[in-house]
């Protein structure tokens, strides 16, 4: 059924207010954001936001799980193809790339976040942990990298990256993290993680 | 799903994904389901276990395939 142009209308604006809430976290992270000011940079009112969304819990958890969902396809994707540890490395900070501030954001916020904000962080875990795992199990068997906890091995990986993240003022002011050390991170990390036997 | 083999045997006719079937292509219930998820949770990122079982439960509840049978 074809939709109404008042139905288009509501569509456009919710989609406005998540993009517009998304460019404001990112800039601002998102404790410090109220209502006000994603209706103001939206150009809405105050109370076309609660016409979409019943709280900003209701319209933060909505745009991180839209933002974190195409992180973690985008990386999904890449990572699909990468058969070795560093191709899954490099697709994980690919997936960030695109959306380095927001993730920053999440880096650092996630523990104050909403049950509902939080879980979809996690689950973006959970799809770079399934890749990581299966690469790294791999080379574990190869006898490429150390055998070790494939658990502490990821959290060790990203650890890594976001305590260099949730820095981003001190290793890159005014730029971007994943641009600047990417790859450097991922050379050092298989390094630590090297086999002697390799 | 994007692509055959995200499907169950390639079978893009289901409604589920690789994650969410036994190794015959049969959907998995939600307990194995459940327990599936949180043995992954706790072996490729260390959650703990009870903190992985309410995660889980929270996440399969969400799922198009999974809401209708969380308790």
């Amino acid at each position: 059924m074809k939709k109404t142009a008042r139905q288009l209308q509501k569509e456009q604006t919710r989609e406005l207010l998540i993009k517009t809430a998304f460019e404001i976290f990112s800039e601002r992270g998102f404790l410090s954001t109220r209502i006000s000011d994603i209706a103001g940079a939206a150009g809405v009112s105050h109370g076309t936001v609660f016409v979409h969304f019943p709280s900003l819990d209701a319209l933060m958890a909505e745009v991180i799980e839209v933002y974190v969902g195409k992180t973690a396809q985008r990386t999904h994707e890449l990572a699909d193809f990468g058969q070795t540890l560093r191709e899954v490395l490099r697709a994980h900070l690919d997936g960030i790339r695109e959306y380095e501030p927001f993730y920053t954001a999440l880096v650092t916020e996630n523990r104050q976040l909403p049950t509902q904000a939080r879980d979809a962080w996690i689950s973006l875990q959970s799809v770079i942990s399934l890749h990581f795992s299966r690469a790294a199990e791999r080379e574990m068997e190869a006898g490429k990298i150390l055998r070790m906890p494939v658990s502490l091995l990821f959290n060790l990986w990203l650890g890594l990256i976001h305590h260099y993240l949730a820095n981003a003022d001190l290793f890159a002011p005014g730029g971007k993290v994943i641009d600047r050390y990417g790859e450097t991170l991922i050379d050092s990390y298989l390094k630590m993680a090297e086999s002697k036997r390799s | 799903m994007t692509k055959p083999s995200d499907y169950p045997l390639q079978d893009e006719s289901k409604d589920y994904c690789i994650y969410c079937a036994r190794p015959g292509g049969s959907m998995q219930s939600y307990p194995e389901k459940l327990e599936g998820t949180v043995r992954f949770l706790i072996r490729t990122q260390g959650i703990d276990e009870k903190a992985a079982r309410e995660l889980a439960v929270r996440t399969l509840a969400k799922l198009p395939a999974w809401k209708e049978q969380t308790p």
